[in-house]
């Protein structure tokens, strides 16, 4: 049961206590940005927090709960949408235990990874619950491409594809810039503050390394994308 | 920005004194019935025969018609409409308009997808509206969910109008320093961080504050709670709940046999 009592120790009284702040930070930045009218979401900075801090699983537990307690609070049309909330914080959390949140470059892979497992948990309830056609605006990508012809899997995949990138990346990086800029007395009593310390002294070469990942990373994406497309 | 953050209506009806969890389960056996079950017409019963009259029997029928207009009719609307104009297949053309057809299967298929989002959110929201979230996670936490679930929900409802009060605040104050948060996208993108950083940061620093108020009041003690409310479970409770669930395994299994 060694797998049962690593997941308690994540769940300290500072674990619990946070959870309840990241989802208000979830659901009030969700609203902020409406108010600067910005083309993301940025709704899960604080799950990407949790995520991060105190490892996968309180991180996906945040994300089911943010879109409980939004639909329960706000509009129940988020309770659907749970379980990409509970991938994107399960993502980060492991992300962050491998050591993938320590560095702005690190944490765009992050991103990067969190998007597209977004995409993927987020295809089949477009698909089986709505469709395929949502009531968000990035359908009207959706709807173009069913009418050139593409299966609806193809055209819900390919759009959120397009879509979730942008705005995972941004929250990786917001939630990243939070961590830096927390004193390392209070990072100490949450779970896991290894997993935010930052790597001091990278090296250019480990730079250069690190975009090259990007790219390869970017192209294997895109090669998917056709070859489902096509 | 200010929503108000509970839908929960006090009024004496029927609905009100049902359970919590028997609510529960009328919701998700109400949802998986129009979802699984396979005749076409199952939504369009669900929502005239048992949501409408359920909302004038819980005394809600003003908030819920309210909702309804506001939150469920619009998002149900705008997939009809794209689904309908987007769907492609059918034979029967209806409407040609410009590169558009609308045939007769698209817009049943919108029709129907539209109406069980309708049945899903309308459900939740007659939940909702007679349900007082503590009530809710008092009963639940009788039935073994742990303490820090209900905690984390609970307290959460109250933090955050806290924090849009906060947030409501924070702009005020950079706005009258002369923060942009109205022009060019650069600037917007800009506002971004004098906005959310004194926020987060503040609400950051309560927490181990609060980690230390409710560690010494026993937070993590595993000794059964007493509870100061009794929450009723009738034996009307109980046979609602059995013949809900013996309804929902009906609908599944006929769209096995008829499908």
């Amino acid at each position: 049961m060694k797998f049962i009592s690593s997941i308690k120790k994540d769940f300290n009284t500072m674990t619990w206590v946070l959870l309840p702040v990241a989802i208000a930070i979830n659901v009030v930045m969700g609203q902020i940005v409406v108010l600067l009218k910005l083309p993301v979401y940025l709704d899960s900075i604080g799950t990407m927090l949790v995520g991060a801090l105190c490892g996968p699983w309180a991180g996906a537990l945040t994300g089911t709960l943010s879109n409980i307690i939004w639909g329960l609070a706000i509009d129940p049309n988020a309770f659907p949408w749970w379980p990409v909330a509970f991938f994107i914080g399960l993502v980060t959390g492991f992300c962050a235990k491998g050591g993938l949140f320590k560095s702005w470059w690190k944490v765009v892979i992050t991103g990067f990874l969190v998007a597209l497992t977004a995409a993927i948990v987020s295809t089949p309830i477009a698909v089986y619950l709505y469709g395929g056609i949502t009531a968000s605006g990035s359908s009207f990508i959706t709807a173009y491409l069913l009418q050139t012809g593409q299966g609806v899997l193809q055209a819900v995949f390919s759009t959120n594809f397009l879509v979730e990138p942008v705005d995972k990346i941004s929250t990786a990086l917001l939630a990243f810039a939070i961590l830096q800029g927390l004193s390392r007395r209070f990072l100490a009593r949450f779970p896991r503050p290894e997993n935010v310390e930052v790597e001091t002294g990278a090296s250019r070469t480990e730079l250069f390394i690190a975009i090259g990942v990007v790219i390869v990373l970017v192209l294997i994406a895109a090669f998917v994308l056709v070859k489902i497309l096509g | 920005m200010h929503e108000r953050l509970s839908f929960y209506v006090k009024r004496d009806s029927f609905l009100h004194r049902l359970n919590p969890l028997t609510k529960l389960t009328l919701v998700f056996g109400l949802i998986l019935i129009a979802f699984g079950s396979p005749w076409y017409w199952t939504p369009h019963g669900i929502v005239l025969l048992v949501i409408f009259p359920l909302s004038f029997l819980g005394k809600v029928q003003r908030e819920y018609f309210q909702a309804a207009v506001r939150l469920i009719l619009p998002a149900a609307g705008f997939l009809f409409v794209m689904q309908a104009l987007f769907q492609p297949g059918g034979e029967t053309v209806l409407v040609r308009l410009w590169l558009l057809t609308i045939t007769q299967e698209s817009l049943l298929f919108a029709f129907s997808n539209a109406m069980r989002i309708f049945v899903m959110v309308s459900s939740f929201t007659l939940f909702l509206l007679t349900t007082h979230p503590s009530e809710l996670m008092s009963d639940l936490t009788r039935r073994g969910l742990p303490g820090q679930f209900a905690y984390v929900i609970i307290s959460t409802l109250q933090i955050i109008p806290q924090m849009q009060a906060k947030a409501q605040t924070i702009i005020a104050a950079q706005r009258s320093r002369g923060l942009d948060t109205q022009s060019s996208f650069g600037k917007r993108v800009g506002a971004l961080v004098p906005l959310v950083g004194p926020l987060v940061f503040g609400s950051l620093v309560e927490v181990e504050e609060r980690a230390i108020a409710i560690e010494a009041r026993g937070f993590t003690s595993r000794r059964p709670k007493t509870s100061l409310y009794e929450i009723p479970d009738s034996a009307l409770d109980k046979a609602l709940r059995w013949g809900l669930i013996a309804l929902v395994v009906a609908s599944l299994a006929s769209r096995f046999l008829f499908d």
